[in-house]
């Protein structure tokens, strides 16, 4: 297997003795949409500020293309481009100067390159005015050109949706996607927004107090599960008493109740008979659902509250 | 274009794109042209044909004052009366002209607002680094492949050459509008006072020694407020402080004047001009003394600075 586009090895920091980041561990590979999420405080943006660089690690590397962070600076940080926290630029200066800017931090960046990110974030029109007349979401497209100007190999994007309408967030979406499978960068996305990073990300890594509780591939828990033999049924029947007993014991099944409905698992199969059964015995069946556990759901299981320590 | 030059340029691209930097050019020529205008307005005192005769005069009236207050204790006149005296015959003596209205005495008169280079530079000093941080722009600063010291010299690099640059100015400004309003004159020489007597030099080369030496203090001031603004990543503070002594280091030094360390304060060092014409305000100080307090004064700040900005971590807010 080729190297990993982003290691993290045991990644710990400390901040005046208490330990905020405790241990971190993952890889994301090249061609790779890995959604980093997690309540507020958890340790999100403390995490992607020592991938690029910006704090120090307490204890544990950080390897970009096999380059650590540490003891090579230079060589790990040139394959990164980065949105941290929000995509902060020059205001007295134009979207097109402030692109310039950083074009000359770089080797060779030349002016067509600029034209062609510009051009790629849909910027054209606004690039020549003042980044502080910008909306935020114009800014959040500008944060995006500035991180892959240089061709980076990974790309962090710490809540790159925020502000962004329905329509720009539809567009980064795809474009990120585009990136991550034509360019095969690898790309991390930080987001307390479960649903709107869903759908781009190939994998997601849930954090909570400095610990990654849970790292899930999110076809998986898509399709995966509907396939399984349990799916999770919610009925809505009458006398709900009556209907309850018969399926624990006709089927065997452990039926819970819940805001009135019956909530039990069964397999695929049996939904049928479940209901031809019930509807034997004169119990009116209103409505029957099978639930589908959504991430979002996962995702506060695992979490519970949103706790900040 | 090398890497760090571009660095360069993009610190003093992002200085000059500012309508702010630009006010401070604009105000010191109007200062100037202000200057120019009082300046104008005065008679001239000496003409070519009638100095020697008006300072013969002014001799007399002087020592006829000095005569008259012969009983009194007034010793501060009589030593300012007699240093008068002995100057004006050293013009009569050595034929030379007393300074007239010119570009290179406006230029040398000029010099008086130096301090506002200095106070110029402290305030790119101090948003230079600081205003990283106040935009949050910090964060895409240090995220590309070039080590922190190297930012850290190249805004360094540029708060200097802005000093250098303002203080060029201002004598190019001095000596422009000098010119307009008043001329250009020949060969001018200057009278000066030193320890042993008098001397007289080109006003030319003085008035240029002026200004250098002079940046021996915009130099010292730029890097006390270039450290507080990293070391605090505040703007107002390096401004406050860094102005504050700029206006008061002076009245600081002579405060304490009857100590025997203060000859050791930043303040009562920075102007090396003392050596070449004018005294020291404490016994026993030399230029070199000078040099190596303002040296270590130099080297606790640079390494403060640079431990700073390439060791700690940049947080959020």
């Amino acid at each position: 297997m080729s190297t990993p586009a982003l290691e993290l090895l045991k990644v710990k920091k400390t901040i005046r003795n208490k330990e905020i980041i405790k241990g971190l561990d993952f890889t994301v590979n090249k061609g790779e949409v890995f959604g980093f999420i997690g309540p507020n405080g958890a340790g999100k943006t403390t995490t992607i500020r020592m991938i690029v660089g910006l704090m120090k690690l307490t204890e544990g590397d950080i390897r970009i293309l096999g380059n650590s962070i540490k003891s090579n600076f230079k060589g790990a940080i040139e394959k990164v481009g980065a949105i941290v926290e929000n995509p902060e630029l020059y205001p007295y200066m134009t979207g097109w100067q402030n692109l310039k800017h950083y074009a000359r931090m770089f080797p060779n960046i030349t002016d067509e390159r600029i034209k062609e990110v510009v051009s790629i974030v849909k910027m054209e029109k606004p690039i020549h005015q003042k980044v502080k007349r910008y909306s935020l979401g114009m800014r959040q497209r500008l944060g995006i050109a500035q991180a892959i100007l240089h061709k980076p190999a990974v790309l962090i994007l710490d809540e790159p949706t925020n502000g962004l309408d329905p329509a720009g967030i539809r567009e980064i979406r795809q474009y990120i996607r585009k990136l991550a499978k034509e360019e095969e960068i690898a790309v991390i996305i930080s987001s307390h927004l479960l649903s709107e990073i869903e759908q781009m990300c190939d994998r997601i890594g849930i954090i909570k107090n400095g610990e990654l509780i849970a790292i899930q591939d999110v076809h998986e828990s898509n399709e995966g599960e509907q396939k399984t033999n349990n799916v999770p049924i919610l009925l809505d029947a009458h006398p709900i008493e009556k209907a309850e007993e018969i399926i624990q014991t006709t089927f065997q099944i452990e039926v819970q109740k819940r805001e009135g409905f019956l909530s039990f698992q069964s397999e695929r199969e049996q939904i049928p008979s479940i209901i031809q059964s019930l509807v034997q015995q004169d119990i009116s069946i209103y409505q029957v659902a099978t639930s589908k556990t959504t991430l979002e759901d996962k995702f506060f299981d695992l979490i519970g509250e949103n706790t900040i320590e | 274009m090398s890497n760090f030059l571009k660095l360069i340029y993009n610190e003093v691209l992002k200085i000059f794109i500012k309508k702010s930097t630009w006010i401070m050019f604009a105000l010191l020529a109007i200062i100037l042209v202000g200057f120019a205008f009082l300046n104008n307005t005065l008679v001239e005192e000496y003409t070519k044909d009638n100095w020697k005769d008006k300072l013969h005069q002014e001799n007399m009236e002087l020592q006829k004052e000095l005569d008259e207050a012969k009983e009194g204790s007034d010793d501060f006149f009589k030593e300012f009366a007699l240093s008068e005296i002995e100057r004006n015959n050293y013009h009569i003596e050595h034929d030379i002209m007393p300074l007239q209205n010119g570009a290179w005495s406006f230029a040398h008169d000029g010099s008086t607002i130096l301090g506002l280079v200095s106070m110029f530079t402290i305030i790119i000093a101090a948003g230079i680094v600081a205003n990283e941080f106040n935009h949050g722009t910090i964060k895409l600063l240090l995220i590309r492949p070039i080590q922190r010291s190297t930012i850290l010299l190249s805004k360094y690099l540029t708060v200097l050459l802005f000093g250098l640059f303002t203080t060029i100015i201002l004598l190019f400004l001095s000596l422009g509008i000098g010119a307009i309003f008043f001329g250009i004159e020949e060969m001018p020489q200057i009278v000066l006072e030193q320890q042993d007597g008098f001397t007289h030099v080109s006003l030319i080369k003085e008035t240029i020694l002026k200004y250098s030496y002079y940046f021996v203090n915009v130099i010292i001031f730029a890097t006390l407020a270039f450290m507080i603004s990293v070391l605090f990543r505040s703007n107002a503070l390096a401004i406050g402080v860094s102005i504050f002594l700029l206006l008061t280091g002076g009245a600081i030094v002579q405060f304490l004047s009857d100590r025997e360390w203060a000859k050791y304060i930043l303040f009562a060092n920075t102007n090396l001009k003392q050596y070449a014409n004018g005294s020291p305000p404490f016994e026993g100080m030399t230029l070199s003394f000078s040099i190596t307090v303002l040296a270590v004064y130099y080297l606790i700040f640079i390494t403060l600075t640079w431990f700073s900005f390439t060791k700690r971590d940049v947080a959020g807010t």
